[in-house]
C-alpha cells in the first residue's frame, strides 16, 4: 500500500504510559510513531484525577497548567465514619495533586513531541503483523484507510481494554476479583474539602471504596470503584454510587455535571509482559496499584525505561523476548515488590467486616504513628484490638 | 444443543458510556468498541455474563 510506513519503535496508544514510552525513546535517538485512535489526545477523561507528585522530577515531568489543586493528604473514612488523616507523602498513589487529566495526557503528548516523536491521530491498531512468531509492526487504519506500519519493536500501550497483548499471545486476562468497575460524577455545590482526597470503606463500596477528590471549593469527582465479583445486579456501581450520595447531605444537595465509567485491574503483576518484537506497559500491562486504583505513576516510570530499552532493541538489531529482559527486569526492580504486597492488602481488605473497618481505623486515628507501614498499623491495632490482628498474620 | 440466551448490549448511548468496561474483562475478548458502538461476536460469546457485572451503569442484558 501507498501509505504503508517503517519506524523503529511504533507506540500504539497515547496515554501517559505511551507517550511516555515514545518520548523516551524518541530522547533515546528511535524513530517513534505513537498512534492515537481518537481525534484528540485525552479525551474523553476516564479518570478519578488524583495522583501522588514525588515520581514526577524521575521521569522529567515538569508540574505545568494540567495540576488542578494541590491537596495537604488523604482522610480514610470507616464504615461508621470514624476518620483517619494521612499526610500526602504517605498516602499512596492517588493522593497529592488533583488534575486536568486532558491537560495532563495532553502535556505528555506535546513532551513527546518534542523529543522528536511523531503523533497519528485517529490511527487505531486492528491487528498485529507476525513474521516466523515476531511481531514486527501493526496493521492500521486512519481516516478509514487501512494499511501496515513496520516496526522492529511494538509497544502495547493501549489501556485497560488491551487488544494488543492478546494479539500477542501475552496472557492478560483478569479474573472477577482482579477487575474494579467504576463509575464517577463530577458534582459542583457540595461540601468538599480541598484540602483533602477522601477514601470510605467498607460495604458502601464492596471490594473498592468511594473517592472524593476536590476539583476547587464546592466541586469534586465523587466516584465508586466496585468489585466486580462482588456485583451482584447490572449497574450495582451506579447503585451504590448514588446511595452514598443521598445519604451524605453535603453531596446530596449538589449536581452532578458530567459522568464518567471503566474498568480498573486491581490484580497481581502480570508473569511477563514482553514477547518477540513486542512489550507492553501501563494498564495494559495490569500496572495499576491493585490497592490504590491508580495507575498513571506506574505507567509512565515503566513508560521511560519501556522507551530507553525499545530505542537501544532497535538502534542495536535486537527486539528479542531477552534483550527485553532488560524492561522486564527494570520496571519489575522499580514497581513490583509494591504492586505484590499491595495485591495482597487488598486480597485481603475485601474479606474484612465493617467492624473491623471501624476498629483498624478507630486505632489509626488515635495514634500518631511516626511512620506509616503495615508493621507500624499492624503493632498500633493489636494494641488496641488483639483479636483484629489475627486476620493480618500474613503481613506480620 | 440448548439455544444461548440472549444477549443485548444498549450501546445506541441511551445507556451505555463506552467506558470499555466489557471489553476489558471479557475473557474470549469477543467484544468490539469502536468509538461509539460496542459489538459483541455472537458465535464466540458464551453468555458467561461477566460483561453484565463488570458494566457499571447496566448497558448489558442477558435473558
Amino acid at each position: 500500500m501507498a501509505k504503508d510506513r517503517k519506524t523503529d519503535v511504533l507506540v500504539i496508544g497515547a496515554g501517559p504510559a505511551g507517550a511516555m514510552t515514545a518520548k523516551w525513546a524518541a530522547k533515546s535517538g528511535a524513530n517513534v510513531l505513537l498512534l492515537e485512535k481518537r481525534q484528540e489526545v485525552g479525551s474523553p477523561v476516564r479518570c478519578g484525577e488524583g495522583m501522588s507528585k514525588d515520581w514526577l522530577g524521575e521521569v522529567g515531568i515538569t508540574p505545568g497548567r494540567w495540576v488542578n489543586l494541590e491537596v495537604e493528604g488523604a482522610r480514610i473514612y470507616s464504615p461508621s465514619e470514624k476518620v483517619f488523616e494521612i499526610n500526602e507523602k504517605h498516602a499512596g498513589n492517588e493522593v497529592g495533586y488533583v488534575v486536568e487529566r486532558d491537560e495532563f495526557d495532553k502535556q505528555l503528548a506535546i513532551d513527546a513531541g518534542n523529543a522528536g516523536a511523531e503523533l497519528m491521530l485517529k490511527c487505531a491498531a486492528t491487528e498485529l503483523l507476525k513474521e516466523g512468531g515476531k511481531v514486527v509492526g501493526a496493521k492500521v487504519k486512519q481516516f478509514g484507510e487501512s494499511f501496515e506500519i513496520r516496526a522492529p519493536v511494538t509497544i502495547g500501550a493501549d489501556g485497560f481494554e488491551s487488544q494488543v497483548g492478546r494479539w500477542a499471545g501475552i496472557p492478560t486476562n483478569l479474573a472477577m476479583r482482579d477487575m474494579d468497575t467504576c463509575l464517577q460524577y463530577r458534582m459542583t455545590n457540595v461540601d468538599c474539602d480541598v484540602r483533602y482526597c477522601d477514601f470510605y470503606l467498607g460495604k458502601v463500596a464492596p471490594g473498592g471504596y468511594v473517592w472524593v477528590f476536590p476539583k476547587a471549593e464546592g466541586l469534586a469527582n465523587v466516584g465508586i470503584g466496585v468489585q466486580v465479583s462482588q456485583v451482584s445486579s447490572p449497574a450495582d456501581a451506579r447503585t451504590y454510587l448514588d446511595r452514598w450520595i443521598a445519604a451524605h447531605p453535603g453531596y446530596a444537595k449538589g449536581k452532578k455535571i458530567d459522568m464518567v465509567g471503566g474498568g480498573v485491574s486491581i490484580s497481581a503483576p502480570l508473569k511477563q509482559t514482553v514477547a518477540d518484537g513486542i512489550m507492553l506497559v501501563g494498564d495494559a500491562a495490569r500496572m495499576i496499584d491493585p490497592l490504590t486504583g491508580g495507575g498513571i505513576a506506574n505507567g509512565c516510570i515503566a513508560g521511560k525505561i519501556c522507551g530507553e530499552v525499545a530505542a537501544k532493541a532497535a538502534h542495536d538489531g535486537t527486539p528479542t523476548k531477552e534483550f527485553f529482559q532488560a524492561y522486564e527486569h527494570g520496571w519489575r526492580a522499580r514497581l513490583e515488590e509494591k504492586l505484590y504486597r499491595n495485591w495482597l492488602a487488598k486480597e485481603k481488605l475485601v474479606t474484612l467486616q465493617d467492624s473491623t473497618f471501624d476498629k483498624v481505623i478507630d486505632v489509626l486515628a488515635g495514634v500518631k504513628l511516626q511512620k506509616l507501614n503495615v508493621h507500624n498499623i499492624l503493632k498500633a491495632v493489636h494494641d488496641k484490638y488483639p483479636e483484629v490482628t489475627k486476620e493480618f498474620e500474613a503481613f506480620l | 444443543m440448548p439455544s444461548k440466551k440472549h444477549l443485548h448490549i444498549e450501546s445506541s448511548g441511551q445507556v451505555c458510556i463506552y467506558c470499555g468496561a466489557c471489553v476489558g474483562i471479557c475473557p474470549l475478548n469477543c467484544i468490539y468498541l469502536d468509538e461509539t458502538r460496542i459489538t459483541f461476536d455472537e458465535k464466540v460469546c458464551t453468555r458467561c455474563e461477566i460483561c453484565v457485572k463488570a458494566c457499571p451503569v447496566g448497558a448489558i442484558e442477558i435473558g
